[in-house]
């Protein structure tokens, strides 16, 4: 295409969009007026006036909503990373377990993977949360004498306790994305060549060492980048906490837009704080790649 | 004879797999133990305290949700053709007039579906309110995969495009939608669509949720598309060029057809995420399959049975997942023997 041409269509294609964006602005202008609503961040500052079951910083329903939203985003923070720490765990012992030569262990993890991928995320936070923890009888707990007690009530630790809202979402979400985690980490050790196996066994290093020494550097390049997708995806479903009760960021949102109305506001800051915590996360994730691409150069 | 060796060679190889030495055989020994207590438990539960009265009694609830009763032959109908036409595909015979068909079946079933669903012509018209249950999960994961094919095919070639402003724009749309949740494009959808329509013009809820799942869907299969029009070699697109085609026919006949191909697995994945995902809907206020499963549980005779319900619903999603899946993959290998004849 010659270059005036080129510079006209995209001169048209930009007039098109401003036309559209213009049209969509002026109905959504003409339509707060006629709500009587108006488009401002001033409501920010005034009092909430709701409470909030858990709060890692202090609250009360006199606090502004602007400090009730960045709970909001620290609860979720909380359990994004509570929950990122838990999968990782789970979703690297089930790979290990799905490569592993135990062939009973192999199965057993196949078929969690699959049960666990085709079933929709949602319906398994209920569950966890209705039947796991809402289940349970008032009287029926189990416990570890006083160390570990898990009821209706949440989980109890010596230290610190957890919600049964908080304790649901974490398990349902952990659960969740180990499944998935544990195929990426099953991708990444099948990527390592079957020669450096047999290499490392012939040079009669132990399986244990082989494994962690041999095999784990050169699967983590093939690791990361499908572990930080996994990772996104976890802190995009953080926000079905909604389904439980759990006060996230999205679930405050809707109270603030059943409560003001400010439909319009609250959904720039809804996408703004995912934008933040989304570039907090791949951000930490491209530093640890290239912490791990370092240290494979100076072997 | 033969069997008694195959018995032999299962214990020698159980016994390579699962002792191999001392740590293995006590997992393997502690894992059966477990499963063994998990199964009786299981058993025990099914056969003596569940009570799937909660399911048999309302399952045209969870085909149709609210459905007037006497016209739910319809739907009934248009999941029936779906379910006998994926039969057909797999186990069907081989002929060639049928195969030939098939592909335009498929797509006859959503106008199919949309008829029978909100009537017209012959038949009475019914409020999508009305929709619910197994129904409105597949029309809201028939329709808007349908929508969004092409959407994300055109930002797939727009993300190629020659222009910067078009690729600008379309890496914006897409690297935006992919950060945000899926549940807030729903909200959208629901809550701030209306506010964006000329005063009068409305919407009706179906077709504002089916909107919001072809704009988030879209993104990730522009992705998908993407991954595969890169790995079409560029010596395909000069081969075109020199035969004469122009840039829409190098686009129609070479880059989509091959691009499709490669993506399937991915696109596979994207619908039958899809599907799950249009239980979030149960939260914005559609009753569809999950929506159902709550509002029965909210029913008092049946308070408190979650562990049925949530179980009955699992074996559903996993049930049309499964299908979908397998569908796929028979398309796949059809896919591969024609490149074989080529």
């Amino acid at each position: 295409m010659k270059s005036s041409r080129k510079i006209f269509v995209q001169f048209v294609i930009c007039m098109i969009f401003f036309s559209v964006i213009g049209i969509l602005v002026n109905n959504l202008t003409v339509n707060l007026i006629r709500t009587g609503l108006g488009f401002n961040f001033n409501w920010l500052i005034k009092p909430a006036s709701f409470a909030l079951a858990e709060y890692p910083l202090p609250y009360s329903p006199s606090d502004s909503y602007a400090w009730a939203l960045f709970i909001g985003w620290l609860n979720s923070l909380k359990v994004i990373i509570s929950s990122l720490l838990v999968s990782t765990l789970l979703g690297t012992i089930i790979g290990f377990a799905r490569t592993g030569k135990n062939s009973l262990l192999s199965f057993l993890s196949a078929g969690y993977i699959t049960i666990i991928r085709q079933t929709p995320l949602l319906l398994q936070l209920m569950f966890w949360y209705f039947v796991g923890f809402l289940g349970l009888k008032d009287d029926m707990s189990i416990h570890i004498k006083d160390i570990f007690k898990i009821s209706n009530q949440g989980i109890e630790l010596s230290v610190f306790t957890l919600t049964s809202e908080f304790s649901a979402l974490l398990l349902g979400l952990s659960i969740f994305t180990s499944a998935y985690i544990a195929e990426v980490i099953r991708g990444g050790i099948l990527s390592v060549p079957r020669g450096q196996w047999e290499a490392f066994r012939s040079l009669g290093v132990s399986e244990r060492k082989g494994l962690i020494s041999i095999i784990i550097p050169q699967a983590l390049p093939a690791i990361i980048p499908g572990l930080t997708s996994q990772y996104l995806n976890l802190a995009k479903n953080s926000t079905l906490a909604i389904a439980v009760g759990y006060s996230d960021i999205y679930a405050i949102n809707d109270t603030i837009i059943n409560q003001t109305g400010r439909a319009i506001e609250c959904f720039m800051i809804l996408l703004t704080s995912f934008l933040v915590l989304n570039l907090l996360i791949s951000n930490s994730m491209e530093i640890i790649n290239r912490i791990i691409i370092n240290a494979r150069k100076y072997n | 004879m033969f069997n008694i060796t195959l018995i032999i060679l299962f214990f020698q190889n159980t016994r390579k797999t699962l002792f191999s030495n001392f740590l293995n055989t006590i997992i393997s020994l502690i894992f059966i133990i477990v499963i063994n207590l998990i199964c009786f438990k299981a058993f025990g539960w099914l056969i003596h305290n569940a009570n799937w009265k909660v399911i048999t009694s309302n399952l045209p609830l969870y085909a149709f949700g609210s459905f007037p009763p006497a016209e739910q032959w319809r739907p009934a109908t248009w999941i029936f053709s779906l379910l006998s036409l994926s039969i057909i595909t797999l186990f069907g015979p081989e002929w060639k007039w049928l195969r030939k068909n098939l592909l335009i079946a498929w797509a006859g079933t959503i106008p199919l579906g949309l008829y029978l669903l909100y009537g017209g012509i012959g038949i009475s018209p019914i409020m999508s309110r009305h929709f619910g249950g197994l129904t409105l999960s597949i029309l809201l994961t028939t329709c808007s995969s349908l929508f969004s094919l092409p959407l994300g095919i055109i930002l797939a070639l727009c993300r190629q495009s020659s222009l910067p402003l078009i690729r600008k724009l379309s890496s914006i749309y897409i690297d935006v939608m992919r950060a945000v949740p899926l549940i807030s494009v729903l909200f959208f959808g629901q809550l701030l669509i209306p506010l964006f329509m000329p005063v009068g013009i409305e919407i009706d809820r179906v077709w504002r949720a089916i909107f919001a799942f072809t704009l988030f869907v879209s993104a990730y299969i522009a992705e998908d598309i993407r991954g595969g029009l890169q790995s079409i070699p560029s010596t395909q697109i000069e081969a075109a060029s020199s035969l004469g085609l122009n840039k829409y026919q190098i686009i129609q006949f070479i880059l989509i057809p091959q691009a499709l191909r490669i993506a399937l697995p991915a696109l596979t994945n994207q619908s039958i995420g899809l599907f799950q995902n249009t239980s979030l809907m149960a939260i914005l206020g559609l009753v569809e399959l999950l929506g159902v499963g709550r509002s029965i549980l909210a029913n008092p005779e049946f308070i408190g049975q979650y562990i049925e319900v949530y179980i009955w619903l699992a074996c559903v999603y996993w049930f049309v997942c499964t299908i979908m899946a397998v569908l796929a993959r028979h398309l796949e290998q059809r896919m591969k023997i024609n490149q074989a004849n080529f």
